[in-house]
C-alpha cells in the first residue's frame, strides 16, 4: 500500500488554488477589457452605420425630375401643399406654372396609363354614370403608396372657351364630390389635386382612346376623349 | 472499475469544468459585446472554437429572454447568469485539478465535498433546460454545451466517490497476470484527516469565485441612460381616420404604439417578452400593422414575410378579438409562414380553418384593404424605420437595441410604473 506523501498533497492543494486564482484574475481582466471595449464603441459613433430604410411614400420610375417639377408646381399652385382651402388649377394657371407645351404636358402622364383611367362624360354634362363611379372608386381604392390623386378634367373643342372652362371645372368637381362621399377621408382635400383645362390646353389626341376608360365599348374619337377627366394616383414623393 | 488511486474521475471533472468554462466564456463575452448597443454575431455551436455567426436565432432568443440575466432594472442588460457559470466552473477547474494531482491522497472530505457541490451546476442546468423547453421553446447550442459540461462534472464528482471504497485486500491475492490489487489500494484511514471546517472554507471560496466575475462586470458596465431617449419621437401620434387597432389590456396605464408584423419572428419574441414580464397588460396599446410583405407594402421590392399582408388583414378583421388573432399568428407563426410561402390559397385555407369563412370574406373586403393601407401610410407619415417591431412609449421611440436585453432597464427609466 502506498500513501500520497504530505508534500505532494500540499503541492496539489497549492496548484489547485493557484490555478483558480490565476483563472479568476485572467477572467476578470478579460471581462474588464471586453466591457471597456464595448464602452469605447458606445462612445464612438459607427463609421459605417448599417443603413435602415425609412418608411416613405412610393417613388417609381416615371417620377422623373421634369414630371416632379410639374407636379410640385401643381401642388403649390393648386392649394394642396399649402393646406389652404382647395381651389384647384384652371387652364391659365396650368399654362403658367407648367411652362410646358401641350404635348409635353400630356407626355408626362403617359406612364400613368395603367395606374389611372379616363372618366368619360356625356356632351355638355358633368354627371358621373355608374360605370364611371365604379372605375373611379376602383382607382381610388388602389392607392398603395401614393400620396396624391390627380384629376385632370377637360372639355371638347365644341362650344366657347369660357363655357368649356366652366364645364371642365364642374367635371373635376363631380369627381371630387363623389370621392368625398365614398372615401370618408377627412383629409381628402390634401390628397386630391384638381386641374381643369377646358379646351384651351393639352387636348388629348385620338391615341388616348386606347387608355382604360369608363366606356370602353363606345365609339371614341378626338371629341369624345376630351369630354373627360383623367384620374390617377401618382406614385412620386413630392 | 475505478480503484482508490484512480485519477480518471478527477480528469473527467477537469475536462468537464474546462468545457463548461469555454461555453460560459462564449456566452458571457457575446453578451458583453452587446453593451455597445450594436448588433453582433454570437457563438452558437456545440463545438468549441467555431466562430460566432449571424445565424444563431436560438442563442439570441435565449440571450434576449428574461431568464438570461439578473438585475435587469439596475443595469442595462442586467448581470448575465453566464457570469456565475464562469465563476463556478473556474472554481471546479481548480478543485478538480487538485483532486487529479492529489489522487488517492486527497482527503475523504474533499472527495465528498466535490461530489456534492459538483451536482449544483447540473441542478441549475436542469432548471434552465426546463425554462428553455417550456418558456422559450428553443434550445441554444451554447447553453446545451453548458448543460453537458455540468452533467459530466456531476458524473466525475459522483464516480470519484468510488475511489473512497475500502480496498478488499485479503480475499484477492495477485491474479494470474501478476496484478496485485493491494498494491494500489489506499485504505480510507490512510487518506489525510482534515478539519470539518475545511468544506465550509471551500464553500465560501466557491461562493467568492462564483461572484467575482459578476462584481467585475457590474463595476465596469457603461451607463446607458443618456442613450435611451435619442431615437426620436413619433410625429403624428394618432391616425386621422381612427383605423389603428386598439388592444384592450387589463391594467392599461401607459400609452404605447407598436408597429408589428404578425409573421415577423422578432415581433413574436418581443410580444412574448412583454407578456412574460407582465408588461403588456399594463400598456394601452395602439397597434399599427406593418407587414413586411410587398403584396401590400410598397416600401419593399420583395416579400420578406410572404402572406403577412393577409394575416394582418385577419388581425384587422378581428375587431374585439384582434389580440387573440395576433397571438394566434405569433404562436402558429412557423406554420403560417410555411403556408404563406406555399401561396395565398394555402394561407387562406389555414385562416379559414381556424377562423371560419366570415373571416375570409372580411379579408377580401375592400375596406379592409383600405384600412391596412392606412396603417402603412401612418408608418410612412411617421417615417419609421422599415423594420419591425417599432415601439413608441407615449411619443418616445424606444431604440431597437433597448427592446431586447435592455428592455427592463429602459422601461425602468422611462416608465417605472410598468415594472411595479
Amino acid at each position: 500500500m502506498t500513501t500520497a506523501p504530505q508534500g505532494s498533497r500540499v503541492f496539489a492543494a497549492l496548484f489547485g488554488f493557484a490555478a483558480t486564482a490565476l483563472l479568476v484574475v485572467a477572467l476578470s481582466v478579460a471581462l474588464k477589457v471586453s466591457v471597456a471595449s464595448a464602452r469605447q464603441r458606445l462612445l464612438t459613433p459607427e463609421a459605417e452605420k448599417p443603413k435602415v430604410a425609412i418608411a416613405n411614400q412610393a417613388e417609381v420610375a416615371y417620377c422623373t425630375p421634369r414630371f416632379k417639377q410639374v407636379l410640385e408646381r401643381v401642388l403649390h399652385s393648386c392649394g394642396l401643399a399649402t393646406g389652404e382651402a382647395r381651389r384647384g388649377c384652371q387652364p391659365a394657371d396650368v399654362k403658367n406654372f407648367a411652362s410646358i407645351s401641350d404635348a409635353d404636358f400630356n407626355e408626362l402622364f403617359t406612364p400613368l396609363k395603367d395606374r389611372g383611367a379616363v372618366i368619360l362624360f356625356d356632351v355638355g354634362k358633368e354627371e358621373l354614370d355608374d360605370r364611371s363611379k365604379k372605375i373611379l372608386e376602383d382607382k381610388w381604392f388602389e392607392r398603395k403608396g401614393a400620396r396624391y390623386f390627380f384629376v385632370v378634367a377637360r372639355a371638347s373643342r365644341t362650344g366657347t372657351q369660357a363655357a368649356n372652362r366652366a364645364l371642365s371645372h364642374r367635371r373635376a368637381n363631380s369627381i371630387q364630390f363623389h370621392l368625398t362621399e365614398v372615401a370618408k377621408d377627412p383629409e381628402i382635400d390634401k390628397k386630391v389635386g384638381l386641374l381643369w383645362l377646358g379646351n384651351e390646353f393639352a387636348q388629348l389626341s385620338k391615341d388616348y382612346c386606347g387608355w382604360p376608360t369608363s366606356r370602353p365599348e363606345t365609339k371614341c374619337d378626338e371629341e369624345s376623349i376630351n369630354r373627360s377627366a383623367f384620374v390617377s394616383w401618382v406614385d412620386c414623393r413630392l | 472499475m475505478f480503484g482508490p488511486n484512480s485519477r480518471a474521475p478527477a480528469a473527467l471533472a477537469l475536462f468537464a469544468s474546462l468545457l463548461g468554462l469555454v461555453f460560459a466564456s462564449y456566452s458571457t463575452f457575446d453578451y458583453a459585446k452587446h453593451l455597445d448597443r450594436r448588433l453582433h454575431d454570437v457563438h452558437c455551436s456545440f463545438i468549441p472554437g467555431l466562430p460566432a455567426t449571424a445565424e444563431a436565432e436560438a442563442c439570441r432568443a435565449a440571450m434576449y429572454s428574461p431568464y438570461s440575466a439578473l438585475l435587469r432594472e439596475q443595469y442595462w442588460g442586467g448581470i448575465p447568469i453566464s457570469l456565475f457559470a464562469l465563476g463556478a466552473f473556474t472554481f471546479f477547474v481548480g478543485f478538480s485539478l487538485y483532486l487529479l494531482i492529489a489522487g488517492g491522497g486527497a482527503p475523504r472530505r474533499a472527495v465528498i465535498f466535490f461530489a456534492v457541490i459538483g451536482v449544483t451546476p447540473l441542478l441549475v442546468s436542469l432548471l434552465m433546460l426546463g425554462i428553455s423547453v417550456t418558456e422559450l421553446g428553443t434550445l441554444c447550442n451554447t447553453c446545451v454545451g453548458i448543460y453537458v459540461s455540468s452533467f459530466l462534472l456531476a458524473l466525475g464528482g459522483m464516480v470519484n466517490l468510488l475511489t473512497l471504497r475500502e480496498p478488499r485486500v485479503a480475499p484477492y491475492p495477485p491474479d494470474l497476470a501478476g496484478y496485485d490489487p493491494r498494491r494500489d489500494a489506499v485504505p480510507a484511514s490512510t487518506r489525510p484527516q482534515v478539519s470539518g471546517l475545511l468544506p465550509l472554507a471551500w464553500l465560501t471560496a466557491l461562493g467568492l469565485v462564483t461572484i467575482v466575475p459578476s462584481l467585475v462586470y457590474a463595476s465596469t458596465v457603461p451607463d446607458h441612460r443618456p442613450y435611451l431617449t435619442k431615437c426620436g419621437v413619433i410625429k403624428q401620434a394618432e391616425e386621422k381616420n381612427d383605423t389603428l387597432v386598439k388592444l384592450r389590456t387589463a391594467r392599461a396605464m401607459q400609452p404605447a404604439t407598436l408597429f408589428e408584423d404578425p409573421l415577423c419572428p422578432t415581433c413574436k419574441a418581443f410580444h412574448e417578452r412583454l407578456v412574460q414580464e407582465d408588461i403588456f397588460d399594463k400598456l394601452n396599446v395602439q397597434l399599427v400593422l406593418f407587414p413586411l410583405d410587398s403584396a401590400c407594402n410598397w416600401m419593399l421590392d420583395r416579400p420578406l414575410h410572404p402572406g403577412a399582408c393577409t394575416v394582418s388583414k385577419a388581425v384587422l378583421c378581428g375587431g374585439e378579438r384582434a389580440r387573440e388573432i395576433l397571438e394566434w399568428a405569433y404562436s402558429d407563426q412557423e406554420y403560417l409562414t410555411r403556408a404563406g410561402k406555399a401561396g395565398e390559397p394555402t394561407l387562406r385555407a389555414v385562416i379559414q380553418e381556424r377562423w371560419g369563412p366570415d373571416m375570409i370574406r372580411c379579408i377580401d373586403d375592400r375596406m379592409t384593404e383600405v384600412r391596412l393601407n392606412r396603417h402603412l401610410h401612418f408608418a410612412s407619415d411617421n417615417s419609421i424605420p422599415v423594420s419591425t417591431p417599432q415601439v413608441y412609449l407615449g411619443k418616445q421611440r424606444i431604440c431597437d437595441e433597448d427592446t431586447d436585453i435592455g428592455l427592463r432597464f429602459t422601461l425602468g427609466q422611462l416608465a417605472p410604473e410598468l415594472l411595479r
